[in-house]
């Protein structure tokens, strides 16, 4: 079927814990998210078959919308092309459930091609078994022993620029051929290639005969040129080739996608180059997912994808390694209650023993709430370098939208919960979009990008990711307690909602999802928001409402005595309840936006103010 | 929507179908006694083989001391080919008769792999592997790499192993719990190469007991995650069935050890892996009287009526009957808002337990 005529799109993600599908159709003239479902992913033994998983989220699509998709045909997966309101023209599938591919790496030199090799790894599932380069001491029988040892599952040989000097580096797959001559029983590693192109032939014709080659575009074609791209998608054909030949029936899947199975996070990576060319304020997009084995940050930094895998934290599946790598005590900083290390080991061995299950109690929650505000910090500290950070700078870029995914994130008690777990963990300052991708859209257009891009524009436009709303974060400290911000959001009804927050809190002003407030904030001294201590813009509410964090940044975390009170004032705040509130009375009419700007003392009449709001709460 | 929960076997008589794989790196042999239709015990072999791990290099061109040599020459040197078994000090290669013949002797035991002019690669091997039966029963299917026994019994899938197995006869600790046990003397003890089944979460002092005692294993609800590191250095198994930290113990499955207790069981405890078949669990063969038994069915919907174990607080380890499956998202104790079942309890009372922290009793 011609792309042309490829109207709608159904998107599989096939996580470790849960296996989501999306549908994306034509509906007057323009591609949108029709529907979404998910369900339990059936990668692992007993049922060890994924298309199961993919046809129960298959079902619940058509018990939401009436349209058939799954095929009663056995040479089918889903019913394609689309016919009579039924069916689909193209499925497309993305994964990241499966133990990640375990990765050789070969190049010339450590500061120049293996870092590269490195950062085109990155944008994949794996784990780096060993390198070697020509500056390696160890014997040859030590070199084919690193090798072989670590049982890859594929070796990256990069090197050289193009029609460059081409001895050593054709030496070093000469050791590889060795190594893979000697595999007799168990996997044979494929091989990518993708250094100098003056030795495409040759490599072929050396590793051909044991092993797939695949080759890619140099990743150095010329002194100080990178290109990691090309290499990035055909790593993807490769993780496929692995995918399919792993337990868990993803061969199946990968016959019945257009483009095999795509890891998860090149979906990310290609839509977060697809969201850099939108325009918008910010230095581009950060896209963060929190899974159960796996988490990524991937962020648009000048129209440039930049991303981080970790494959060795999760909420679920990797909830021990996580931990270990977060530790109990940073954890415990984001609980309301005293939890003993010992509590949280048991926990997350719990957790990991059962990745599927979901807190059963407050407090459960609020340690996996805590575990995922770690990962994220750790992976936004392993990616700073990259985003071009300074050394020390704990503050955020300033990254619009802010797009998260993973149940962890997007599936909080409240709306509110997610936006607070995304500006404690990213502390992001001045005025912040924040976004959650339930369906996990963001990398289904990203992969359905390769094939119809227009797809991919027009889906993100129609808007299928929640908005969670836009949240005004001040830079700067000033003491606790003290008023830090003056709120006033002014509905399209002429309704005016006023507020004074004191710093160290937050507030959610009550505006209804979808709803445009003109927000005037003015700040105290010490405080500011892009460089302003006041400021006036025009926003659409979410579904968290439209967030104030006055409390500071870099976020100064309270005192272990004031822990447990503090935290749930926040999430109090975050969900809209609070315990201690200064809303001022509505009053019509209230003075202008343009009358309150002109104050020469914004902040003279505080205690007026707070006495007006102490009489309407007593 | 239907909704397909993980499925746990905790059954009082089941048919059961088990796989015993040799890695796939390992090089079979040929198992005596392993072949279709065959009667099994436990600890029968059914799969035997070496697992061969690093590699070696040998250059014969140097060990025979030769200077210059082509490739018919070596050829004639090299004793052993390609695929050969090779034993320690076995001739490799050799150049010249008598006193003054060069003889290049393996250093180690192995496959020769490659042989590349005067360089002789070989795979050494590690280990000799020898996969037991693991339970009595009947050989159904033999292939290279894997065996599959076919028997009747009770299966009691658990939550965690330390990776060792036990065929043996169990007993219940003593009712004052592992101190009781500690009281006895190891020489003359009734729990002497016996499983201790304890009813009570485990502590450190009951495993280093459970040693001293020489039990033939520990079976109890669970344990501190920090024992991981300790359980898995000890040689015999520890099973729990509900997992780690202080777990009530699941009755179903202390109620059908109690009834069976003195029996023979396979006390598989094996490491949990998400990617492997293999699970943690005892099975008690018993005699299914003439008649097949069911094989529990692992890919069934979640159901009103069905029996089911709840796996997260506040209920963890408790057994319910679904009596209804609202249709949309409930908000639950956690606060979450999510698919839902109520759950009747064993004292009557009706409960909202998300439906992923169900499993289906197989």
């Amino acid at each position: 079927m011609a792309f042309e005529q490829v109207n709608s799109f159904l998107v599989g993600d096939i996580g470790n814990v849960h296996t989501r599908l999306v549908l994306i159709d034509l509906v007057e003239g323009q591609y949108r998210l029709i529907a979404s479902a998910r369900a339990h992913t059936t990668a692992q033994p007993p049922l060890g078959k994924v298309s199961l998983g993919l046809d129960h989220a298959a079902q619940n699509i058509t018990d939401l919308i009436g349209r058939e998709l799954v095929s009663a045909d056995s040479d089918q997966l889903f019913l394609t092309p689309e016919s009579a309101g039924h069916g689909v023209d193209m499925f497309v599938a993305t994964g990241s459930a499966g133990r990640p591919m375990r990765v050789f790496l070969v190049g010339l030199t450590p500061e120049v091609s293996l870092v590269s090799g490195r950062r085109v790894l990155a944008g994949s599932y794996v784990t780096v078994t060993d390198m070697l380069c020509p500056d390696d001491l160890r014997s040859e029988e030590e070199q084919i022993n690193a090798i072989l040892s670590g049982e890859p599952d594929m070796i990256l040989i990069v090197g050289g620029t193009d029609d460059g000097a081409d001895d050593i580096l054709l030496d070093m797959t000469r050791k590889v051929e060795r190594a893979l001559s000697l595999i007799k029983r168990g996997t044979m590693p494929s091989v990518l290639f993708a250094g100098n192109k003056s030795l495409r032939r040759h490599i072929k014709d050396l590793l051909g005969e044991h092993t797939n080659v695949f080759v890619a575009k140099n990743v150095r074609p010329a002194f100080g040129q990178e290109q990691l791209f090309p290499a990035q998608i055909e790593l993807a054909l490769v993780y496929d080739d692995y995918r399919s030949k792993s337990p868990g029936g993803f061969d199946e899947v990968g016959r019945y996608s257009q483009v095999g199975v795509v890891p998860t996070t090149q979906g990310y990576i290609s839509a977060v180059r697809y969201l850099c060319e939108l325009p918008g304020r910010g230095i581009g997009p950060l896209c963060i997912d929190v899974g159960s084995a796996n988490s990524a940050v991937v962020a648009g930094v000048h129209k440039e994808p930049h991303y981080i895998i970790r494959t060795d934290l999760g909420v679920g599946h990797n909830a021990v390694g996580a931990l270990q790598a977060v530790t109990p005590e940073k954890l415990t900083r984001w609980l309301p209650f005293n939890a003993a290390a010992e509590d949280l080991w048991d926990y997350m061995v719990n957790k990991q023993l059962h990745p599927a299950t979901i807190p059963g109690t407050p407090e459960e929650l609020m340690v996996e709430q805590a575990l995922a505000r770690e990962i994220i910090r750790l992976l936004v500290v392993e990616a700073r370098p990259a985003w071009g950070a300074v050394d020390g700078d704990e503050l955020l870029p300033d990254f619009r939208p802010i797009i998260a995914a993973g149940a962890v994130l997007t599936e909080a008690q409240h709306p509110g919960i997610s936006a607070m777990l995304l500006l404690d963990a990213l502390q992001p300052t001045g005025q912040v979009e924040l976004r959650l991708d339930p369906h996990n859209l963001v990398s289904a257009l990203g992969v359905v990008a390769y094939l119809k891009p227009i797809v991919t524009v027009q889906a993100f436009e129609a808007g299928g990711l929640v908005n969670l709303g836009t949240a005004f974060c001040p830079l700067g400290h000033i003491r606790r307690g003290r008023d830090a911000m003056r709120v006033q959001v002014r509905l399209p009804d002429g309704q005016v909602l006023k507020r004074i927050i004191r710093s160290g809190d937050i507030w959610a002003a009550p505006v209804l999802p979808g709803v445009t407030a003109d927000v005037t904030v003015r700040l105290a001294r010490g405080l500011s928001i892009d460089g302003r201590r006041r400021i006036r813009r025009r926003v659409v509410a979410g579904t968290a409402g439209i967030l104030f964090d006055a409390r500071g940044r870099p976020l100064m975390m309270p005192r272990s005595k004031e822990r447990a009170v503090r935290f749930m004032e926040w999430q109090n705040a975050a969900m809209g309840r609070e315990r201690r509130a200064r809303l001022e009375a509505e009053v019509e009419p209230l003075p202008s936006v343009d009358d309150l700007l002109a104050e020469t003392d914004p902040l003279s009449n505080l205690d007026q103010e707070q006495e007006t709001a102490d009489a309407v709460l007593s | 929507m239907p909704y397909y929960p993980e499925t746990t076997v905790i059954q009082g008589l089941a048919r059961v179908v088990r796989e015993r794989r040799l890695p796939p790196q390992a090089i079979p042999r040929l198992t005596p006694g392993t072949l279709v239709g065959s009667h099994v015990e436990a600890m029968s072999v059914v799969l035997q083989g070496d697992l061969l791990h690093d590699y070696r290099i040998l250059d014969a061109a140097a060990a025979l001391k030769l200077r210059r040599t082509d490739s018919d020459q070596m050829a004639g040197m090299i004793q052993v080919s390609e695929g050969q078994r090779i034993q320690i000090g076995q001739e490799l290669a050799r150049r010249g008769r008598g006193r003054r013949g060069k003889v290049l002797p393996s250093p180690v035991e192995g496959v020769v792999v490659r042989v590349e002019g005067p360089l002789i690669f070989i795979q050494v091997s590690e280990r000799a592997l020898e996969v037991l039966a693991n339970m009595p029963g009947e050989i159904e299917l033999v292939e290279s790499h894997k065996v599959k026994i076919v028997s009747n019994g009770a299966v009691l899938q658990c939550a965690w192993g330390n990776g060792r197995y036990s065929y043996s006869v169990f007993k219940f600790v003593p009712e004052d719990g592992f101190v009781g046990l500690s009281k006895l003397d190891p020489r003359i003890s009734e729990y002497r190469g016996v499983v201790v089944v304890s009813p009570r979460p485990l502590n450190k002092g009951d495993l280093m007991v459970a040693q001293q005692q020489e039990a033939g294993g520990v079976v109890a609800p669970s344990m501190p995650a920090n024992l991981r590191e300790f359980a898995m250095q000890l040689t015999f198994p520890v099973l729990l069935t509900e997992g780690f930290g202080h777990r009530r113990p699941t009755p179903l499955i202390y109620r059908l050890l109690e009834d069976n207790m003195k029996r023979q069981a396979a006390f598989d405890a094996a490491l949990p892996d998400p990617w492997s078949w293999d699970r943690p669990e005892i099975v008690i063969p018993l005699p299914a009287g003439g008649v097949l038994p069911p094989t529990p069915a692992l890919d069934r919907a979640l159901t009103v009526g069905a029996l089911v174990r709840m796996t997260r607080a506040p209920w963890e380890g408790l057994i319910g009957k679904v009596v209804e499956l609202p249709e949309s998202p409930q908000v639950v104790d956690s606060g979450l808002r999510v698919p839902s079942a109520r759950v009747r309890l064993s004292n009557e009372r009706v409960g909202l337990v998300p439906l992923a922290n169900l499993e289906l009793l197989g």
